[in-house]
């Protein structure tokens, strides 16, 4: 007995996150029909709430690792352990459901970083095939698409805009005015981090409230933008965007040409569908997005489909989060507003040669790791005992955390491939992550922690704890670079239009075609690039709609 | 309700969450009602997940529901045989089960399970295991079913003096009290956009500050 088949249709998108979700408003505003499959539930703002037990500590948002568990190891010569690997949200929306939404642009610099640096031993690092001139209108399009509040100029090192922001930015929390306090009298440039929390009312949806509960929580009042509550009603709204949820793809067939003819995928029940379509969209998140190709063998692609090349999963980059941690006489209440609210600095995130290492990354106020009650901690905060509950009674309102984001170099060693042994709770093979930081990494995330503290310092800060990273641990659930965009289709996956080198009717969108991870937070890059493909996808085949 | 514990597991395990916030001169686990929290979440899967609004909790279906029954069951081995362990250590320096034990002795055999060959309880050396964050790093990597017995109950105490209420602990949120915390009434205020905290988020002077930094832009 054969699968049933939906009817086909122009495009196929395999995922509806945040690059999925704008892939499919574009093209469907473009006329296109649009089938998307999404393995996680469509939740809705109402099953949202401010519950730090559930979001939290109970993976109410978060994958359970019973399901989807992933494996690592840090070299190829090691057993691969069952561990929690830069996970994200699989659901309508994907990671934007319980982000803070920090928006910074990338740089100019970002997109040719080898030009700047030159070669660095161990590492893969290039420039991108787009510049940042290619890709500046788009970041327009999203920041107005979502309302993103901040104020242009203000950061020193941002390219050059075309349009200022939609709303001006939040108003300065306790703690980002200590942030940007430090950072005054250091000399250093400071500006409000671009965020998806509205500060004024926007395209009908009210401004955002001030609530303990932002980041890791889903917004039941629907303000903070996500593409859940952007993307996904702008394409519903055409008519041409038929979302299907819990709908779980194993394999991505191909025909005799060697172009993708179907998706296969189960749904809930465990019945299998097999849809056909023109083209075909990867947006499964750079990880989930490598392990789909993977598992999509062929005689034409006996390796996973169009990795010819063995760059597949190759060169994945992570980032990873860490921070200095300051303590203050004056309560700061970092909890307020989700604890991300909101003071960046990119004074150290271009290149600087007399560093001693390469690139750098974006600084920012914060609470310290998840600050809410169960959450909060203090480095040296014993396990139990009288002196724990002092610590939590002293400090929990007088602490906060200035953090920065490593911009780990992309090396060919480091890769995502089908673990062996291990398989998810649909009995497919998981993502078994190999991953070693790179001396640059580390010696990167020593240096921004310092400059972490010297704004603490320079704020008043009474006491300090210094955070150094000393692995790459996947706790940004930033993901990217598993299909490389370049030029040359020896080295990478993908070319230019983030089209497959050998699969002509295959795109993809999520972070996976990023040739470097850059030290910024990647979801605005993201959504600009998934918007510029999906234009380019319209642009091409707009003739055959007429 | 139901309970999973028997009688001596619960008091032992209610003995040792007094130990692990213990009272002083602000309510500890006990007066928090810790233990209630840790009964509830063991007791099945029926209070997983407080519904958004407060009304409830979600019944689990499908795999969803299978994960849970997994994990649950594998907490309560963690705890039976921890409870287990903790008694015998117990008898084997006092003569006597954990719960009979005073504070000082109790202590002592929660510091040699957390710190073989260390006697003196409660130095700031960095705490290495369980919810304590030894880098402040986001807790998505956290997977509860790991951690070792004291790991998990240290952290199963402080769930249940700070959670929200309506999982049965943090009673008269007297654990946000005692930090300072002004968590919400209810669920529903939070689901209904009604809970603000904004006067502890900026106290009026951003606007000056905020001035400075456009000013900064402009320069």
């Amino acid at each position: 007995m054969s699968a049933p088949k939906p009817d086909r249709t122009d495009v196929c998108i395999i995922g509806a996150g945040a690059s999925g979700a704008a892939a499919a408003k574009v093209l469907t505003e473009r006329g296109f029909s649009v089938v998307a499959l999404e393995r996680g539930p469509w939740r809705t703002k109402e099953t949202f709430g401010g519950d730090e037990l559930a979001n939290v500590n109970r993976y109410n948002l978060w994958p359970d690792p019973l399901l989807n568990p992933r494996t690592y190891r840090e070299g190829a010569d090691q057993e691969p352990v069952v561990q929690m690997f830069c996970p994200v949200p699989q659901m309508v929306g994907g990671g934007t459901v319980h982000w803070q939404g920090w928006l910074p642009r990338f740089t100019p610099e970002d997109f040719r970083l080898h030009s700047v640096v030159g070669d660095l031993e161990g590492t893969s690092l290039v420039d991108w095939p787009i510049t940042y001139d290619e890709l500046e209108p788009y970041y327009t399009k999203v920041e107005w698409a979502f309302g993103v509040s901040g104020l242009a100029g203000a950061n020193a090192y941002e390219g050059p805009r075309s349009k200022g922001y939609p709303c001006p930015p939040l108003p300065l929390s306790r703690y980002a005015q200590k942030f940007h306090q430090g950072t005054r009298a250091l000399g250093w440039n400071a500006f409000p981090t671009p965020q998806a929390a509205l500060s004024r009312p926007y395209n009908g949806r009210p401004a955002t409230v001030i609530s303990a509960f932002a980041q890791q929580h889903g917004d039941p009042t629907g303000t903070r933008s996500s593409a859940l509550n952007v993307f996904v009603p702008d394409a519903l709204a055409t008519g041409r965007y038929d979302l299907r949820p819990e709908s779980y793809v194993r394999e991505l067939t191909v025909d005799a040409s060697g172009r993708i003819s179907a998706a296969v995928y189960q749904n809930e029940a465990g019945e299998t569908f097999v849809q056909e379509a023109d083209v075909f969209v990867l947006a499964c998140g750079a990880v989930e997005t490598a392990r789909l190709m993977l598992l999509s063998t062929s005689a034409r692609f006996p390796h996973g489909l169009a990795n010819g090349s063995d760059m597949l999963g190759r060169n994945v980059t992570f980032h990873e989060y860490s921070s200095a941690i300051g303590l203050f006489d004056d309560p700061i209440y970092a909890w307020a507003g989700g604890g991300y609210v909101s003071a960046s600095s990119m004074q150290f995130y271009n290149h600087d040669e007399s560093r001693g290492f390469a690139s750098g990354g974006h600084i920012a106020c914060a609470g310290v790791g998840i600050p809410l009650p169960i959450n909060w901690g203090l480095p040296d905060r014993p396990l139990w005992g009288p002196e724990a509950k002092s610590m939590d009674e002293q400090f929990f309102n007088h602490s906060m955390a200035v953090s920065m984001v490593v911009h780990d170099m992309p090396q060919l060693s480091n890769r995502v491939e089908l673990d062996q042994d291990v398989v998810d709770a649909w009995e497919l093979p998981v993502a078994r992550i190999t991953l070693k930081p790179h001396q640059n990494d580390l010696a990167m995330g020593r240096f921004l922690v310092d400059r972490d503290a010297d704004i603490l310092q320079a704020a008043g800060a009474q006491k300090i704890y210094k955070v150094y990273p000393d692995k790459v641990t996947g706790n940004c659930s930033h993901q990217h670079g598993t299909a490389r965009m370049g030029d040359d289709p020896g080295t990478s996956v993908l070319d230019r239009n983030c089209r497959a080198h050998e699969v002509d009717n295959l795109f993809i969108v999520d972070g996976a075609p990023f040739p470097t991870a850059t030290g910024a937070n990647p979801t605005l890059t993201i959504m600009a690039n998934a918007w510029r493909v999906a234009e380019h996808i319209a642009d091409t085949r707009g003739q055959k709609r007429g | 309700m139901s309970t999973f514990f028997d009688p001596h597991q619960h008091d032992t395990l209610a003995a040792a969450m007094a130990r692990i916030i213990p009272t002083t001169d602000t309510p500890g686990a006990t007066e928090a009602g810790a233990i209630d929290f840790l009964e509830s979440y063991l007791a099945g899967i029926d209070r997983i997940y407080a519904k958004p609004d407060g009304s409830g909790f979600e019944a689990l279906t499908g795999r969803r529901a299978d994960a849970w029954r997994r994990r649950v069951e594998i907490l309560r081995s963690t705890y039976v045989e921890g409870i287990v362990d903790l008694d015998r250590r117990s008898a084997d320096a006092y003569g006597a089960a954990f719960v009979d034990l005073d504070a000082k002795q109790q202590d002592r055999v929660l510091t040699a399970i957390e710190r073989p060959g260390e006697s003196t309880a409660l130095n700031t050396a960095q705490s290495v295991s369980g919810y304590a964050p030894v880098e402040p790093a986001l807790q998505q990597a956290s997977v509860e079913i790991s951690l070792s017995f004291l790991a998990l109950l240290a952290l199963h105490t402080r769930q249940g003096f700070y959670a929200d209420p309506i999982y049965g602990g943090n009673r008269d949120r007297m654990g946000w009290k005692a930090i300072g915390f002004p968590g919400p009434s209810s669920l529903a205020e939070v689901h209904t956009g009604r809970y603000t905290v904004i006067e502890y988020f900026a106290d009026g002077s951003h606007e000056q500050e905020m001035e400075v930094t456009r000013e900064r832009a402009k320069a």
